[in-house]
């Protein structure tokens, strides 16, 4: 196969795509298109999903790092001491103690069980965003007592149907609100401020002051049920839970990569099986597709074929023209198709679509775009050799009588 | 030039089998504008097949320059139309997505010829069949008469060293039919080219240098042409 041939290739496929029917063509690009956007599409939403919950899980509940109790401990004892260290670590921004305690909210006959979170909140606000999402009255200050900050979906929406499990009824800023805790204390609050994060998990949360805590305890608190971390987004989070180990802390840390390989490691796993199912069914369609567009093409011109073989034209040459015809198909669906999902990314972006746990944004990596590009070409050129090459093998006469 | 020895064609199609040949001999020289003729069935255009290396024959030699083409691989038999062959078909068999000159030029590119020469190449051709303003015209856009010339202007344009044309004239009006005959004639002339020309209309017979006619595969009378009988020459309804 000469540079010579493949020119005399290129030249028959460029003029039969060019001056054959125009309504063949550019059928064949919206299909190559279409199948294009449907094998990039569905896993970018989902991707675009994942990434969601992944950040929401980060900025609203568990920082980069989370630190919990040792094995069959309840308990970080030393807290005071465990912050001092990890507030030294390179790389980590801050740390934030928890103190948790299982309770049940009231107002109006409404009942919530829930757990109540206890935060030194100016330690909070540096790992954690939720002071940024108030709709509604104010986050807590560090040393007040008596007041709790309540998340919407514990607090309920105006319209109840927005509400996705029991609530309080539409409880507001300056409402006042029962809490009954699992060690027999029971308080009267008002409502500081409500919260939205548009994370699920995140806005069932109910927090109160580390001080209000040790009142409700009656006694100063020096353990934490746990302590989540805010790292510099210039290092991973492995990283820095590597360094954190070697400063000889003795409790569980886990990035939230770990927490969430724990907790989504199936979902993960079932989603790239459904992402490889789409896939391969979008390169089935474009194979299938591709040989019946190259089959018809070549089926119409065995006569020519035929005519070119008898003039002394070679069979790779004939061959090749229809491999170049179904290439630069392929090249101008893949770029239409790259010009849909972009456009439905961008249109996406503005108006996301509304998920349970947040707007969701398709993802899409260079990556992705370019492996799909490489599988499309490959399944492009077994579709069009194939026909080509059935038509093209023909006997000269069979061809030319056809 | 051309050498047939004893050639015979047998088309089987399941039980059935047809003897298109059977058992022609002839030689045609360099230069010679030879007519094969005869009735509608006789082997004319099986004749011109297999002597254009487009169809293998069921026994017989066929040698071509000395060449006995029946050992040539088909990739041998490919290089060997492209080089040295030219055709022109009835149905004029132009590649309807190329212009007029891009059906010229098409087997040079396929050849090698470097551009500037296949491109002087055709619009001299062109010329000289006179349709060099139409050059960039595509098929449907021609009359019969100018479609046949490109594919004789295609056919030539390589200097073949033989010319199949398989009858050329059967699709085109009596004005455009003798316009066509003149071509032929002209180049063989001028450009010396030996011409194979499959017909079945008495009157080309005066164009040819020779005619040779068949009958149910087998040759009956080969020679200068000469007014004959008509029931030779057309098909015996
Ligand atoms: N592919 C084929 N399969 C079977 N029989 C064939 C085939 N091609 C030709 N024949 C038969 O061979 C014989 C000679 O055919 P051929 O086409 O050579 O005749 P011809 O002289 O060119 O006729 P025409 O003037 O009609 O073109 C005929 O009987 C024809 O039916
Ligand atoms: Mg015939």
């Amino acid at each position: 196969m000469s540079l010579q041939h493949l020119k005399v290739s290129f030249f028959l496929a460029v003029r039969g795509l060019l001056r054959g029917s125009r309504g063949s063509l550019y059928l064949s690009i919206l299909i190559i298109a279409m199948v294009f956007t449907n094998m990039i599409f569905m896993s970018s939403i989902i991707m675009g999903a994942i990434k969601n919950s992944e950040q929401s899980i980060i900025e609203y509940q568990t920082g980069n790092i989370l630190v919990g109790p040792k094995e069959n401990e309840q308990y970080i004892e030393d807290i005071s001491g465990l912050l001092d260290k990890l507030n030294r670590i390179p790389g980590v921004i801050r740390a934030s103690a928890h103190y948790s305690l299982g309770a049940t909210l009231k107002n109006e006959g409404n009942r919530v069980g829930g757990t109540v979170i206890a935060v030194k909140p100016d330690d909070e606000r540096m790992v954690t965003g939720t002071w940024k999402k108030m709709i509604e009255g104010e986050y807590l200050s560090d040393g007040e007592t008596g007041e709790v900050i309540i998340g919407i979906q514990t607090s309920g929406h105006k319209d109840e149907n927005d509400d996705m499990g029991p609530t309080l009824g539409y409880v507001r800023t300056g409402d006042p609100v029962t809490i009954e805790y699992t060690n027999g204390v029971t308080r009267e609050y008002r409502v500081k401020g409500i919260f939205e994060t548009r994370s699920y998990q995140a806005d069932m949360e109910i927090f109160v002051t580390w001080n209000e805590m040790e009142s409700v305890l009656g006694h100063p608190i020096t353990d934490s049920t746990g302590v989540i971390i805010r790292t510099s987004p210039d290092l991973p989070e492995a990283q820095v839970k590597q360094t954190i180990l070697r400063f000889g802390v003795q409790e569980e840390v886990k990035t939230w990569q770990d927490l969430l390989e724990e907790a989504f490691g199936r979902a993960i796993e079932s989603f790239s099986i459904i992402n490889s199912v789409t896939v391969i069914v979008s390169l089935v369609i474009a194979i299938v597709v591709l040989f019946i567009v190259i089959m018809i093409k070549t089926l119409n011109n065995r006569r020519q074929i035929g005519v070119l073989k008898a003039l002394g034209v070679d069979k790779s040459i004939i061959i090749n023209n229809y491999l170049f015809q179904v290439l630069l198909l392929t090249a101008a669906g893949t770029i239409l198709g790259i010009c849909i999902v972009e456009g439905m990314v961008g249109l996406l972006t503005v108006f996301p679509i509304v998920f349970p746990d947040g707007d969701v944004t398709p993802y899409v990596t260079p990556g992705d775009l370019i492996s799909n590009t490489i599988l499309l070409f490959i399944a492009a050129a077994i579709a069009g050799y194939i026909p080509a090459w059935r038509v093209a093998s023909e006997d000269i006469m069979t061809a030319m009588r056809s | 030039m051309i050498e047939v020895i004893d050639l015979c064609k047998v088309y089987s199609m399941g039980k059935v089998s047809v003897d298109a040949l059977q058992g022609v001999t002839l030689s045609i020289k360099k230069g010679e504008f030879v007519g094969i003729m005869g009735a509608s069935g006789s082997g004319k255009s099986t004749l011109l097949h297999m002597i254009g290396l487009l169809d293998k024959p069921t026994s017989g030699k066929i040698l071509i320059g000395g060449e006995d083409i029946s050992t040539l691989s088909d990739h041998k038999k490919t290089l060997f139309r492209l080089k040295r062959l030219g055709y022109v078909f009835q149905d004029y068999a132009l590649m309807p997505e190329l212009t007029v000159e891009e059906n010229v030029y098409l087997t040079s590119m396929v050849r090698g010829t470097s551009e500037n020469e296949y491109l002087s190449q055709t619009k001299e051709i062109l010329t000289r069949i006179g349709l060099a303003e139409r050059s960039d015209a595509l098929q449907s856009e021609l009359s019969g008469g100018q479609q046949q010339r490109v594919s004789i202007a295609r056919a030539v344009v390589n200097r073949p060293e033989i010319l199949f044309a398989d009858e050329p004239c059967a699709n085109l009006d009596t004005v455009s039919s003798q316009n066509i005959l003149d071509l032929f004639r002209k180049i063989n002339h001028e450009l010396h080219q030996t011409i194979v020309m499959v017909s079945h209309e008495e009157w080309h017979m005066e164009y040819f240098d020779r005619v040779i006619i068949l009958r149910d595969g087998r040759v009956i009378s080969d020679g200068p042409p000469v007014i004959r009988d008509h029931c030779i020459i057309r098909s015996p309804e």
